[in-house]
């Protein structure tokens, strides 16, 4: 019999609607799958819409709060209904960038040198008057994005010092922490990453946005960003990007899904790491499903990649 | 062999006014003010809940039972004859003279403003706006490519000495002017009604330049207090001139969803509308005209007219009541006389785009103020629309908003 599966979408979240279209497109694929599927919007009848039928598995197209920082996971345990992608422990460690970027260092990852500062120490402790050290010290131009959010919601690139307060404030409306962070010239990279004992590295996607960086905007409008798989480049740093995906997605304890973002560095050949997704988009500009069809994965076989990896579990 | 992903096959045969079109955040964000749990001042949502849905299950009832073959058929393009003779005397209510003859019945305002952009704006085309304009109206215009000149307003609604200066200008440049586009009364977005010299003002400005008015007037009868204005239509029409193209909706005094408005154009316009109708949806939904001649022809719509105001003016009550209590100096706000719309400045330095993710994080939604310009102004200023929510929520959410916007300040000020 045919597992009954409930895809979890929309939420609370600022990236909501970017999750219903994920929600949306992973519904269809299980439909014709012959799954049988419900979809769940995350409000507070979540928990009675999970206990009100059985349900075989949990398939979270959720981005962002919620669904990315180890929420919906705790509470999907809690109700013994297994559920795709990576397990709590792990969304908490990459949801929050200042924590997952301390990991990375502390594993010797390169990832863009930044400060992290929150906005009590800007309101209470003068923190303000530390900008000009912060520039002195990574440069310019500068990186200030909140430190839990995705989408590229409230990233701002930073180009004169008198430009950073807004950046931040931008920044602190999304979340309460932001990150200063070394502004990284370089081609921008997406590597997703499936399985669980011998994941498998999917073609490495490389991003090409007409504006100065994949902000919100050329994420989701078609047109506005060029993207090729496998991406352009030798060989031997195709290898070393795999390599160091593979590193991240470990160190994150991630398992059965991920996508690592990475800058190459122009000059250096550095792959600096910027973040893990444990919910990759799944609408039709989203990267790990560019990736799939390279590898020869429809979406309909990614979809049921992923659930049978999850199923696997029980 | 690395290749180009080709999202969107199509690219090269897309017309150029597409470039216009594209995702935002924004309009991410907002689209969470439709969630229950949020206080939304985003939307210009009538309370269709005071309408008594008994009632109107009758008319439809009627619509079909007597009248199933011309409801359920194509009508004419210019509108439903008999809903027009209702619609004609809804313009008498506001001392506007005209009769069925003088109205062509559209899709909602929003089609008339389309249909007008279509017939006359061409590529390059000036027209003028006032500045905050309706969102609406502007996007309409801007896929016709037409080049728009914004004159500002105050509380007395668009700057008319600013509006003649810029037609001088413009006639120096030997460049006509196509049209001038307000919302007269309780303007959408800023709440200010046109004072009365200022219409006539705009009137002769309109007769001196040859061109043309367009009053959107979807607000008018929900006044609350003080005394109507004369419409620019009811002003031209009394000086014989033929320079106003007005537009009105049921969506406000009625329903949305039923999707009527209409336009009162001189004649010859309305000629050019009714061909435009014809080729963009061949006519205006039968049944619902058919349903709105029904309400229309109960007098009990004008008790609803009153329900309404009753609602919305309590509504704006609270809102203004709780800016005036919580919001923190150096923010203002209009003081509108009905409608829908509250405009709110804040200091300078306080950017309403930034500010949102907050607000909808902290579960209150509002419009950005840069939307509503044509030339990215208004970046900290912002659309609270008091018409949808109850005034408990109101109450609530413009307490929320003020801590935000205080807690904003603040943060502002630790970088000084």
């Amino acid at each position: 019999m045919k597992k009954n599966i409930a895809v979890l979408m929309g939420g609370r979240s600022l990236e909501r609607e970017i999750s219903l279209k994920s929600g949306h497109r992973v519904y269809g694929a299980l439909k014709k799958l012959g799954y049988s599927v419900t979809k769940l919007d995350i409000d507070e009848s979540i928990v009675d819409n999970l206990t009100s039928e059985k349900i075989d598995l949990a398939y979270i197209a959720l981005h962002g709060k919620d669904g990315e920082d180890g929420t919906i996971q705790e509470i999907l345990e809690l109700l013994n209904i297994p559920y795709t992608g990576p397990g709590v422990y792990s969304n908490i460690l990459s949801f929050d960038k200042i924590i997952s970027k301390q990991i990375l260092v502390s594993h010797n990852i390169p990832t863009p040198p930044f400060y992290f500062l929150n906005e009590s120490s800007f309101m209470e402790l003068g923190a303000s008057k530390l900008l000009p050290l912060v520039t002195e010290n990574l440069g310019l131009p500068l990186v200030v994005k909140p430190s839990a959010q995705g989408s590229a919601l409230g990233v701002k690139i930073v180009k004169k010092q008198e430009d950073i307060p807004d950046a931040i404030i931008s920044a602190l409306g999304y979340s309460k922490k932001v990150i200063i962070e070394k502004f990284i010239y370089g081609t921008e990279l997406a590597i997703s990453i499936i399985g669980k004992d011998n994941p498998q590295i999917l073609p490495v996607v490389e991003i090409v946005p007409e504006k100065d960086f994949f902000d919100f905007e050329s994420r989701y409008s078609p047109g506005k960003t060029n993207y090729f798989v496998p991406a352009r480049l030798p060989q031997s740093l195709t290898e070393k990007v795999k390599e160091t995906a593979a590193h991240v997605h470990d160190v994150l304890k991630c398992s059965k899904l991920s996508r690592v973002d990475i800058i190459l560095d122009k000059k250096e050949k550095i792959p600096y790491v910027l973040e893990l997704n444990t919910s990759p988009g799944m609408t039709d500009t989203s990267l790990l499903p560019m990736a799939a069809e390279e590898a020869g994965i429809s979406f309909e076989e990614l979809v049921e990649k992923i659930i049978k990896l999850s199923l696997e579990d029980d | 062999m690395s290749k180009e992903i080709i999202l969107d096959h199509w690219k090269h045969l897309y017309a150029s006014r597409v470039a216009l079109m594209f995702s935002s955040e924004i309009r991410d964000l907002l689209s969470l003010s439709a969630r229950p749990d949020i206080i939304s001042f985003a939307g210009g949502l009538p309370e269709v809940r005071a309408l008594n849905y008994q009632k109107l299950e009758r008319y439809i009832r009627r619509a079909l039972k007597m009248d199933g073959d011309i409801s359920l058929q194509y009508g004419s393009s210019d509108g439903y004859y008999p809903l027009k003779t209702k619609l004609a005397e809804v313009m008498k209510l506001e001392n506007i003279d005209a009769n069925e003859e003088d109205i062509v019945v559209t899709t909602g305002g929003q089609q008339a403003l389309d249909l007008l952009a279509k017939i006359f704006i061409n590529p390059g085309d000036h027209i003028i706006v006032e500045s905050p304009g309706y969102t609406g109206a502007l996007n309409s215009f801007k896929s016709y490519e037409p080049k728009i000149v914004s004159i500002p307003v105050d509380s007395n609604g668009i700057i008319t000495s600013e509006l003649e200066q810029k037609l001088k200008e413009l006639e120096n440049k030997n460049i006509q002017v196509k049209f001038i586009y307000v919302v007269p009364n309780f303007s959408n977005p800023s709440g200010y009604t046109l004072s009365l010299s200022r219409r006539k003002k705009m009137l002769s400005l309109a007769k001196k330049y040859n061109t043309l008015i367009i009053e959107d007037n979807p607000y008018g009868m929900l006044r609350f207090e003080g005394k109507p204005v004369p419409s620019i239509k009811e002003l031209d029409i009394k000086s014989s001139n033929q320079n106003v193209v007005y537009i009105s909706t049921l969506s406000k005094i009625f329903a949305p969803g039923f999707r009527i408005g209409w336009v009162a154009a001189p004649h010859p316009i309305l000629e050019k509308l009714t061909l435009a109708v014809q080729s963009a949806d061949l006519c205006t939904s039968s049944f619902s005209q058919r349903i709105a001649y029904e309400y229309f022809s109960d007098p009990c719509w004008k008790e609803n007219v009153v329900d309404f105001i009753k609602i919305y003016s309590a509504r704006r009550d609270i809102m203004i009541k709780t800016l005036e209590d919580h919001f923190p100096p150096g923010a203002s706000w209009s003081k509108p006389e009905g409608g829908f719309f509250v405009w709110l400045k804040l200091p300078e330095f306080l950017d309403t785009k930034e500010i949102l993710a907050d607000a909808i994080r902290n579960k209150v939604a509002y419009v950005p103020g840069s939307g509503f310009y044509a030339d990215n102004r208004g970046r900290n200023e912002a659309r609270l629309a008091f018409c949808s929510e109850n005034t408990e929520s109101i109450e609530k959410g413009i307490k929320i908003l003020s801590k935000i916007i205080k807690d904003k300040i603040k943060l502002y000020r630790s970088f000084k």
